[in-house]
């Protein structure tokens, strides 16, 4: 990066579920930094599988110095693993961490003690390295407890922990805020007010280059990213117009749903449709935050609703959905039983407007349902 | 008086304080001291509500 600020992570293309369930196409970076200065520093370790590529890169940077300080923003075990190997290779290193910090280092590395080498720090404390200061910024439930962001004074740079963080290794060739608003919704999204805490701190400090934890550093155009995030914690839909998701067991539901799809097009809506048996149901999640509407078509199953789409419901209602306008079509061939599950999911979010008017199917679309779509397609935008 | 944590579900009970971190039992909560945060969450105060 520069001659004092090295990245050392590794780019992980190989793991198919990150955090257990997000697919990731194109991979995943565990980013983590070194600072050469009178001290040196390490800023977070990684995942254990890039344990071997990381200690390499580490070693390079080093050469003969050892390192004084290791920062630990985050204890997720994509970031921490490697606490316990980097200690041992380095016995006179210190650990920097808040007082969180040290109580999970504690459950997650039971066989080994820090007590003599932690650095226990706490909101604006700041830590001399030479030329460069580090002054520590507690980020509580961004989107874990201990979560703390670093701010480096003489290059202006936020080690910014796993906000800012994108899914895809660094080599991958895609837009930022695709994966970004995927990571960030799926990831932190419950978090919204926690973040805004963690934006206005930032605003009182000069910023001109964020390292996340994940995906790339950013350095240029930094209001792009702050603005999406501001939008993106704030609840505020990001574009207007309709997401329709779609849970359909025989394909008639799924007819409704292309043919709303096709009404609104028509009408030159912004319109997303997802298919959330097939599909990735966390993209379904992203495009439901991104949109101003959202209309959620499914079939009735068992008595309540077919469980694709209650899967879908319940990561809504886990990411405080909110704020957006909702329709629902339920399709059931004799007691249709989806749309009082849906509604018992969404009525109890903050600030949803729901459409009055929903559309209940019998099996296929009726003469009378097809009306009933056009009059949707107008009443939604 | 009791006080929840919005975040995650942490009461703060008048009566038993959280001694702990350097409340003792028996603190109004308008006494709490504004930089405490939940103990385990580690949220501030303004994102309690009232039991």
């Amino acid at each position: 990066m520069n001659d004092a600020i090295k990245y050392v992570g590794v780019n992980d293309r190989a793991l198919d579920l990150f955090e257990g369930q997000y697919i990731i196409p194109n991979g995943i970076s565990y980013n983590s930094y070194i600072i050469l200065d009178d001290k040196v520093v390490i800023m977070d370790t990684v995942d254990k599988r890039a344990k071997d590529e990381w200690l390499k890169n580490v070693k390079e940077v080093l050469k003969e110095r050892q390192p004084d300080y290791l920062v630990v923003s985050h204890m997720e075990p994509d970031h921490c693993s490697n606490i316990k190997t980097i200690c041992e290779l380095y016995p006179e290193m210190k650990i920097i961490g808040n007082v969180k910090t040290f109580t999970m280092m504690k459950q997650f590395f039971r066989d080994f003690s820090f007590e003599d080498r932690q650095i226990v720090v706490k909101e604006n404390d700041t830590l001399q390295l030479g030329h460069h200061t580090l002054r520590f910024i507690m980020a509580p439930m961004v989107h874990w407890p201990e979560v703390m962001v670093t701010h480096e004074e003489s290059e202006k740079i936020l080690f910014s922990a796993d906000a800012f963080g994108k899914f895809g290794a660094l080599d991958a060739d895609e837009d930022w805020a695709c994966e970004a608003r995927r990571y960030y919704f799926n990831i932190v999204g419950k978090y919204g007010l926690q973040v805004q805490a963690l934006l206005k701190k930032a605003s009182t400090l000069d910023i001109k280059m964020i390292c996340p934890l994940h995906g790339p550093i950013l350095k240029d155009n930094l209001s792009y990213y702050i603005d999406k995030y501001n939008i993106w914690s704030s609840y505020q839909y990001e574009d207007r117009g309709v997401f329709i998701a779609y849970a359909s067991i025989h394909g008639n539901s799924e007819y409704a749903a292309q043919e709303l799809a096709k009404l609104l097009k028509d009408k030159g809506v912004k319109v997303a449709i997802s298919d959330l048996s097939r599909e990735d149901q966390a993209e379904a999640v992203e495009d439901a935050f991104r949109y101003s509407h959202l209309v959620l078509v499914a079939s009735s199953y068992d008595g309540g609703v077919f469980t694709p789409m209650e899967e879908f419901l319940a990561h809504l209602k886990a990411k405080n959905y909110q704020n957006r306008t909702v329709a629902f079509i339920e399709n059931g061939s004799w007691a249709p039983s989806a749309l009082k599950t849906m509604k018992a999911f969404i009525e109890p979010l903050k600030n949803i407007t729901i459409i009055d008017k929903s559309i209940t199917i019998r099996s296929t679309l009726s003469d009378e349902n097809k009306e009933e779509l056009k009059e949707l397609a107008e009443t939604l935008l | 008086m009791k006080y929840i944590c919005d975040v995650c579900g942490y009461i703060y009970d008048e009566e038993l304080g959280d001694p702990d971190n350097g409340v003792a039992p028996g603190t109004k909560w308008e006494d709490v001291p504004e930089e405490w945060v939940c103990p385990l969450c580690m949220v501030g105060k303004e994102q309690f509500s009232q039991q």
